[in-house]
């Protein structure tokens, strides 16, 4: 069953098309990966498929919902890690993550339980601007699935996460509906059932894993 | 409701315990507001008789370039951070960031305010009373909702700083001259305290209703 299905996205930047005639559909529980070089308009896809801005044209249903009229209430279901970490650097992890509790509204408890998953347990105290790029990025995605989304979209999530990064993608990734933008190919092949290239903004195409490794 | 109160309250809590940790803003905004009175104390000629003139004039100068510093670092805060994309991908409503905000901002003008209406009547000889303070803090609500929603429509625009005061202070004019008027008369000069008092909480009123409409299209589109 489709989660996702998207119908001719096209997204202009004043006179420059960022992506164009974009058309996806994404079954429940299915990883793919988007790969491109950069400005290929894997950012732009992710941030509308995300919810995070909108399409100039084009349709897009998530969960059986409009995206481009019910977003607050997708937002409950959808996880995003954007480019930036987008974090407060003068509150710690907990309070980074307390304070999206409320914004969520789920419980705290989840705080000690995301920050686990993460590995930040024992930097929780640490104010946010203090960690590392990497531990910036982990604490990212733990907001992400703060309110245990259905869909989580990850925009190169591995760029600063170091050796065990994959490893940390493959347990935030389980029993979720996936869609990852990465310049790594070994890495999109590892954690994706199927990759869509991108180039000039449009589709080049689909692949299956199998297809990938040949 | 109690979900948008809590989500206000909570943006609002998170801003100041930032502001607490960082000392980015408040204490700047003191120093300017008593360079502000300092460089007034020498520039006019200054007795008992003018006093109740020139020090609301000098008071809404120095609370109007504060108001423009502080509102304008809520919201740039947020972009430079990349954290309101954040904030906005949850189901909170942008109504209730927008209020969090701009409580915040109320709050630590307030503070400004705090350091500001004593140094007056320390630099002009004028009473620090029950009834200026009122019209000071009534002001500051609607200063604050019309300059944190200015603020965040100009944040992801280069030129903020040039444009935040350009679309603001026309805006601000009313609050400028009720209050100017209603501390005025508090500080013994002739006219009716209540009336200017009244218009204040009308302004209060109409600005906090159409920034709240407003808001949800400024942060979400």
């Amino acid at each position: 069953m489709s989660i996702l299905v998207a119908n001719g996205l096209t997204h202009w930047f004043g006179s420059d098309v960022a992506i164009e005639s974009i058309d996806l559909t994404i079954d429940t529980g299915e990883h793919m990966a988007v790969l491109g070089e950069n400005g290929a308009g894997k950012t732009t896809l992710l941030r509308i498929l995300a919810t995070a801005a909108r399409p100039t044209s084009g349709r897009l249903e998530i969960m059986g919902l409009d995206a481009l009229r019910e977003r607050r209430r997708l937002r409950r279901r959808i996880g995003f890690v954007a480019h930036a970490p987008g974090l407060y650097p003068a509150l710690s992890a907990v309070e980074n993550l307390d304070f999206f509790c409320t914004l969520h509204g789920v419980s705290r408890a989840r705080v000690a339980e995301v920050l686990s998953v993460v590995g930040l347990s024992e930097v929780a105290r640490r104010p946010a601007g203090q960690l590392s790029r990497g531990m910036q990025q982990r604490l990212a995605i733990a907001r992400a699935i703060l309110h245990e989304p259905k869909l989580l979209v990850l925009d190169e999530p591995d760029a600063s996460l170091g050796s065990d990064g994959a490893d940390l993608l493959t347990t935030v990734m389980r029993d979720r509906t996936v869609v990852l933008a990465t310049h790594d190919h070994a890495l999109a092949n590892r954690l994706c059932q199927r990759t869509l290239v991108l180039r000039h903004g449009r589709s080049v195409g689909t692949a299956t894993r199998l297809h990938i490794v040949q | 409701m109690s979900n948008t109160i809590a989500v206000a309250l909570a943006v609002a809590r998170k801003d100041l315990r930032a502001e607490w940790r960082t000392r980015e803003l408040v204490p700047a905004l003191a120093q300017f507001v008593v360079l502000a009175l300092v460089i007034a104390n020498f520039g006019f000629q200054i007795d008992s008789r003018n006093a109740p003139m020139i020090a609301p004039g000098v008071l809404w100068m120095a609370l109007v370039f504060a108001g423009l510093v502080a509102f304008g670092r809520t919201f740039a805060a947020e972009r430079e951070q990349a954290s309101l994309e954040a904030m906005l991908m949850t189901p909170a409503s942008p109504v209730a960031i927008f209020a969090g905000k701009a409580l915040a901002a109320t709050l630590l003008l307030v503070g400004c305010e705090a350091v500001l209406l004593p140094a007056l009547t320390l630099f002009f000889g004028t009473p620090l009373s029950v009834p200026i303070i009122a019209a000071v803090l009534l002001a500051t609500i609607g200063m604050a909702a019309l300059g944190c929603l200015f603020a965040a429509m100009v944040a992801r625009v280069r030129a903020r700083e040039l444009l935040l005061p350009l679309l603001t202070l026309p805006l601000w004019i009313p609050f400028i001259v009720a209050g100017g008027q209603a501390v005025q008369v508090a500080m013994g000069a002739s006219g009716t305290y209540d009336q200017a008092l009244a218009l204040l909480i009308d302004f209060d009123i109409l600005f906090v209703v159409l920034t709240s409409l407003a808001a949800r299209f400024v942060l979400d589109e």
